[in-house]
């Protein structure tokens, strides 16, 4: 149930951006997985599995009590402290919380997909504990009165202490007792029993990992001590590089003693590292700072850093060894700041500080090498190193990067970005005066607070107060730094109303931060507050004042500046890297690059999420609804909700075939295909927005590969534009690819360089010669692109839709005719490759050929009857069948592909007729042949279809800014309801109008399907031809052969129609064929009135009229 | 900012001044140097943008420049258009030893006359000078080898490349020079390390802005407007400007 509807909102907010805009409370919240998490800092990895309210009593430290403890008397009334908060399981911890929230997706089912509980997974506040379940050394049942079941849990370290000294460290107990009916009692212990027997493989990794805790050090000495046994003498955990360098500050003036002493007395009572146990002291602790030595330990576990590092000890030492010797873009950068991160403290300026540095930023790129290394990173990382081994500040790191400043360090720097608009809107709610000031003398506050977020204070105020804000931050979480940030100003609030520019601002604010340690109350009489200083006014004024400043309010701020904020980024983005594509893109306009870089960034970005969509339906079928949770407790989407999206930092930049295909699709007609598979577009009326439907199409689109798009079509021609883009060989195209592609393309109107370049696309050995093959499949891409007709820049506007698509079925037809007549003055023109083998054949020498070639040519112009179909005078009068020697046009057919085959054969035979002079050459296969592009340019200007075609037409089949493309609805219904006809049964008759499509197909539309059954039926005869030549090669006997295998190849139609039309290819075929073998015997005029009266036969038997006729009864039939 | 009314009566305006330029140029230390007159080898990258103010003194007037240097990091590149808003003039700045660092000067020269304020005065400044050996511009670089380069090459603020050729100049003079020129913009070689041209710079800025666009607390001056006025004098005048030992208090105050 949840994980479906987590898929409708986003499909939707995939498929209609707008919707989520609009209702941008209820979709955003965080998963309450998520939140899980953030509130107990667990990895990804936990989820919430089981929960129930219970009571946690904390047994009085047992040095209070008599050693003879009974434990009747225990069971009777449990002693200590006791806490009332919920008891949560997930796969490895088990936690317990006095801030109440529910996080089971089966709590509520009203608030189940979105719920933000009362803590806003703000992180371990309250009272409670984190515990590992390998930290779990026992769990006893217990009899108690007031409750159904109790629970007494002996911890690790107790086992532990107790089993080395006796007494004095006392074994940890706590008792928990469950409170809800037995059902629900049992279900929570079989829950946990479960998850202990597993959590006993983790026992190593926790060995390990606690070795490194100072307290482990601290308590063990303390023990030792106290025996006064020699013992083994410990060597201390390293904690950073203070051991050696000193740390920051006065250790007597921070009263570092006194709060490792209370420290000391607290970790012994409650636990430590993996099993600490928050009590309201151990707040009060962190808030006074902590001391030295602790500081790593405390941070880790407030973090949650320690448990990342319990997951995976070993990935700092892994990740350094996989990658030893590498180098990146990140290590380059990393390797400019390391002289420069604190370089005032002394460990920095020596290479062992250096190292660690080093070290741990390398590392952490090559982990999240999305992030790479953002500069900041050097300061927060040096300044964790201080205090910090470089395991503990890798995966502190880790934690910082990815889940407390999220999007923080990205390449865009969104999260930043967006925290400096949600901190403003902060200052504007809570101190309006000053905001007003400020936007009065145009100061721009993010100037001043952006350092502060970015690098964590450490920067901005002395050391040894950024890392008190430091101890806090990691408790409580990101909206420490907007209260700090908050107070400050508030505290400076009168310097910084006098304050008019951003000079006199930023100098305010550095004094005061120079004067942090003075007394906030210099001329007080009460010593007392004399003695408060300036630093702890603001911890004060920070977390009193603005204490309603939670993590709550930080994400739904974040939510509601997140679209603007991106959008900034976005487009400094598109402007900045449309204006670096170089200077092949000035060929392009401005307005076209826009749009090209909207499409291209678009295309991966829907193909992403639409992989994204489609993985989670997989895993959510594989898993049966355990889907993987989203990350969206911050306000920020995670790395899974809106990845490909520009801002939010690294994006696919490179497109694949397939995204280039859909790509194209986009941008010219003929790139859509014929024949699309996912019928599920149909009847999908792109108008309706209610709710279900909306939501309901949004999935079943979102299930398709292609999207809600035009589903792309394939061809080789698309194949050979994408590998001619493909500049650098990688098999995928940058934007810079697509922009040099495109300008070449369209940015210049040179036909010369447009006929070269196609050239250029099929002389694949780059020999500047395209052999009969690569003829071919010249012809066959020029009919695919025509395919759909020709767009003539004026008829782009759905406007003239209706225009031009009456001058449709002419202009398509004598491109049909164009391109025979091009296959026929390729094989005519073409040189033989191997001159030598031509020896025997009466092969006319070069020279004299291209005489005759331009002898030929006059005579085409001067002998209509023969030559009439590809030729540039008729082009009015609509061509063959005028010329036809048929006595009469047939009126009626509602097959107009036989028009298509027929005027292929006729304009194919006359090449038969050119072989007298080129001697056969051409069409025999074993007689390779080539044209050159002085022949190709030659055969294209010698039509002028073709010439506009190079001219123009060409370049205008792209629509870009400047012609915008079809709309995705209309193209696709037309796909559907004409040039898929098998898919929609008796629509397939092109002259019945279609009931109820009149909304979505425009006027003309069906005529429009009837030419593309036309081209893409004169595209099947070019493929048979060419097929037919592959065959000859083989086959001497080709008549017999041929006539079978054809017929044969094609039954894949069960249309009546659709067989007419093979006939007719047929038909087509063997006048073609007969014209060939006639050809030898009979002399070329005679060849001609041969082919015409068969054509004759054949049209009378298919009633088919003249196009114009055509054109006009459909015209008229759809109004 | 009476500050400068005691001494002269000249009319004092400020302006607001933007560095633009690709990671460890030499931004930050090209300011250090015009405002304190000072340099530091590890300097700490500059996070967001830091601030700084220094006055340059014309014979006519006084410019009080509010120097915003920003953070040169790639990923930063979409923090700058908060900093050069409202920006009067900016000095984009590369590295005369590395040539992305002039085709990324480039990229924000086109991003500066596209979204910056009309009429912002713009400077390419090739730092890093005294990596170069010669002191003419020349075309081919790698030829010649002279050891003056080497020594200093080493110590050169986050260069961490080793100089193999004595000279590691990697842009040559014209090339810089030309696209300047066509794009209209002054140019300038400097080195922040040895002080050389700083000075220069800014002063010429500072003539170059119109007087138009100039707002102060004395309002705008009677004088004419300063036309082609790159001459010695107010490079000599300027020079004392950015050594004035007022002036750099003033400018390191905050």
């Amino acid at each position: 149930m949840f994980s479906f509807q987590s898929l409708v909102q986003k499909a939707q907010q995939f498929i209609e951006p707008t919707l989520s805009v609009a209702s941008p409370s209820s979709d955003r919240r965080p998963t309450k997985a998520s939140l899980f998490r953030h509130q107990f800092r667990l990895p990804d990895s936990q989820n919430p599995l089981q929960e129930i309210t219970a009571e946690l009593t904390l047994s009085p430290h047992h040095s209070t009590r008599g050693s003879g403890d009974s434990p009747e008397k225990e069971r009777e009334r449990p002693q200590g402290i006791h806490y009332v908060g919920k008891l949560h399981l997930s796969e490895q911890y088990l936690c317990f919380s006095t801030q109440a929230s529910s996080f089971l997706n089966s709590a509520s089912l009203s608030t189940s997909s979105a719920f933000t509980g009362q803590t806003h997974g703000a992180g371990p506040g309250g009272n409670g504990f984190t515990l590992p379940l390998c930290a779990i050394r026992r769990v006893e049942r217990l009899h108690s009165q007031s409750y159904m079941f109790a629970l007494a849990i002996t911890t690790w370290h107790g086992f532990d202490n107790k089993s080395k000294s006796g007494e004095i460290g006392g074994p940890q107990k706590l008792t928990v007792q469950l409170a809800g009916s037995r059902q629900q009692c049992e279900r929570f212990c079989d829950g946990l029993k479960k998850g202990l027997r597993e959590g006993v493989k983790g026992t190593d990794n926790l060995r390990s990992v606690v070795n490194d805790c100072y307290s482990e050090y601290l308590i063990a000495t303390d023990i030792e001590n106290k025996d006064a046994g020699p013992g083994e003498q410990r060597d201390p955990p390293d904690t950073g590089l203070g051991t050696v360098f000193r740390y920051p500050g006065n250790a007597r003036k921070l009263r570092d003693a006194t709060k490792i002493r209370l420290w000391r007395e607290y970790l012994k009572e409650n636990g430590r590292n993996a099993t600490l146990i928050r009590q309201p002291t151990f707040h009060k602790l962190i808030r006074v700072g902590l001391p030295n030595r602790l500081r790593s330990e405390i941070w880790e576990l407030t973090s949650g850093s320690f448990f990342l590092r319990l997951q995976n000890p070993k990935l700092y030492t892994e990740t350094l060894a996989k990658y030893s010797g590498q180098q990146s873009l990140a290590i380059d950068e990393i390797e400019k700041d390391l002289n420069r991160s604190l370089p005032e403290y002394p460990g920095f300026q020596s290479e062992e500080g250096i190292g660690r540095l080093r070290r741990v930023l390398t590392a952490y790129s090559w982990t999240n090498e999305e992030v790479g290394y953002c500069q900041a990173m050097n300061i927060v990382v040096a300044a964790l190193l201080i205090y910090m081994s470089e395991s503990q500040a890798f995966y502190l790191l880790s934690v910082l990067c990815d889940r407390l400043l999220p999007g923080y360090y990205s390449t865009t720097m969104y999260g930043t970005l967006l925290d400096q608009r949600v901190f403003e809107s902060l200052v504007e709610k809570t101190m309006p005066i000053l905001w007003d000031h400020l936007v009065k003398s145009d100061v721009q506050l993010s100037v001043v607070s952006l350092p502060w977020f970015l690098s964590l204070y450490i920067n901005s105020m002395p050391l040894i107060f950024a890392f008190r804000v430091l101890d806090v931050f990691f408790l409580e979480g990101p909206k420490v730094l907007f209260q700090i940030g908050l107070a400050i100003l508030r505290i400076n609030g009168e310097d910084l109303l006098d304050a008019a520019d951003d000079g006199t601002f930023i100098s305010v604010l550095k004094t005061y931060f120079a004067r942090l340690d003075e007394s906030a109350h210099p001329r007080s009489e009460n010593p007392k507050l004399r003695a408060v200083t300036r630093f702890q006014e603001l911890m004060v004024v920070a977390f009193k004042e603005f204490a309603g400043i939670t993590q709550n309010t930080i994400s739904e701020q974040r939510s509601k500046h997140k679209d603007a904020v991106l959008e900034n980024i976005e487009n400094f983005a598109k402007r900045t890297s449309i204006r670096n594509l170089g200077p092949e893109s000035k060929k392009l306009s401005l307005n076209d690059l826009g749009f090209l870089y909207d499409r291209f960034y678009g295309v991966l970005y829907e193909r992403q999420q639409r992989a994204e969509i489609i993985q989670q339906e997989a895993d959510r079928k594989a898993k049966a609804g355990k889907a993987k949770a989203t990350e969206i407790v911050t306000g920020i989407p995670g790395n899974d909700v809106e990845m490909g999206r520009v801002a939010l930092g690294p994006s696919p930049t490179q497109m694949d075939y397939e995204g280039f295909r859909e790509f194209l699709a986009g941008l010219a007609r003929w790139a859509v295909t014929d024949s699309p598979t996912s019928t599920q577009l149909n009847g999908h009326d792109s108008q309706s927005h209610s709710y279900f439907g909306g939501s309901m199409r949004s999935r079943s689109i979102q299930m398709s590969p292609w999207g809600s798009g035009p589903e792309p079509a394939e061809h080789e021609f698309m194949n050979r534009l994408f590998r001619r883009w493909d500049t650098n060989m990688h098999s995928s195209l940058s934007l810079q690819d697509v922009v040099t592609g495109f300008a070449q393309v369209k940015g210049t109107k040179d036909i010369m360089s447009n006929i070269a370049y196609f050239f250029d696309l099929y002389d694949d050995d780059g020999d500047g010669k395209v052999d009969r093959e690569g003829i071919l499949r010249i012809s066959e891409a020029l009919l695919f692109l025509s395919r759909r007709g020709i767009d003539s820049p004026a008829t782009s506007s759905p406007a003239m839709q209706d225009l031009h698509v009456t001058d449709g079925p002419s202009r398509n037809e004598q491109f049909l005719s164009s391109v025979s007549a091009f296959i026929r003055r390729c094989f005519e023109y073409a040189d033989p490759d191997h001159p030598v083998n031509q020896a025997g054949n009466p092969v006319e020498p070069q020279e004299k050929r291209e005489e005759k070639g331009e002898e030929k040519k006059d005579e085409e112009l001067a002998d209509p009857d023969a030559f009439s179909i590809g030729d540039d005078d008729d082009d009015e009068d609509l061509l063959d069948l005028k010329d036809s020697p048929a006595p009469s046009t047939p009126k009626l057919t509602s097959n107009p592909s036989a028009q298509a085959s027929q005027t292929l054969s006729k304009s194919l035979s006359p090449s038969s007729r050119a072989e007298k002079h080129a001697a056969n050459v051409a069409l025999d296969p074993n007689n390779p042949l080539h044209i050159t592009l002085p022949t190709f340019r030659m055969v294209i200007l010698a039509d002028e279809i073709l010439e506009q075609f190079f001219e123009s037409d060409f370049s205008n089949s792209f629509r870009l800014a400047d012609a915008p493309a079809p709309s995705s609805a209309s193209s696709s219904s037309n796909l559907n309801t004409f040039a898929n006809p098998t898919g929609r049964g008796s629509t397939a008759k092109p002259a019945i109008p279609i009931p109820g499509s009149g909304g979505v197909v425009p006027p003309g539309k069906g005529l429009r399907g009837m030419l593309d059954n036309i081209v893409s039926d004169g595209m099947r005869v070019a493929a048979e031809v060419k097929r037919r030549m592959d065959e000859a090669q083989k086959e001497l006997d080709r008549e017999a052969a041929r006539h079978g295998g054809v017929g044969g190849d094609e039954d894949d139609e069960d249309d009546q129609e659709a067989e007419k039309e093979r006939r007719s290819i047929r038909e087509g075929d063997r006048d073609l064929l007969e014209g060939m073998e006639t050809e030898d015997v009979e002399s070329g005029k005679a060849s001609a009135p041969t082919i015409s009266n068969a054509q004759a036969s054949q049209t009378e038997k298919t009633r088919s009229p003249s196009p114009t006729r055509d054109r006009e009864d459909v015209v008229e039939f759809e109004r | 900012m009476a500050d400068s009314g005691a001494t002269a009566p000249k009319p004092s305006s400020s302006v607001k001044l933007v560095l633009l330029g690709e990671a460890a140029v030499g931004k930050s230390s090209l300011v250090m140097r015009f405002v304190n007159n000072d340099f530091q080898e590890n300097k700490e990258p500059t996070i967001g943008a830091a601030f700084l103010t220094q006055k340059c003194n014309l014979p006519t007037r006084t410019i009080k420049f509010e120097i915003w240097d920003t953070a040169g990091q790639e990923r930063f590149a979409s923090l700058a258009p908060m900093y050069y808003r409202n920006a009067q003039a900016a000095l984009v700045v590369y590295d005369i030893t590395k040539p992305t660092s002039l085709t990324k000067a480039q990229h924000w020269v086109a991003e500066l006359q596209r979204q910056a304020s009309p009429g912002i005065v713009i400077a390419l400044v090739g730092n890093k000078a005294d990596l170069a050996s010669d002191d003419s511009p020349v075309t081919n670089d790698e030829s010649d080898a002279d050891a003056a380069g080497t020594t200093e090459g080493d110590e050169e603020v986050a260069e961490s490349e080793e100089n193999e050729n004595a000279n590691a100049r990697k842009v040559p003079t014209k090339t810089a020079k030309g696209y300047a020129d066509e794009e209209s913009l002054l140019f300038f070689e400097t080195s922040a390390k040895t002080g050389q041209n700083v000075a220069e710079v800014f002063t010429a800025i500072a003539n170059a802005i119109p007087e138009t666009s100039l707002k102060g607390p004395r309002g705008v001056g009677g004088n004419t407007n300063l036309g082609g006025s790159r001459p010695e004098d107010t490079s000599r005048v300027n020079l004392t400007g950015g050594q004035d030992p007022a002036g750099a208090k003033e400018g390191c105050a905050c």
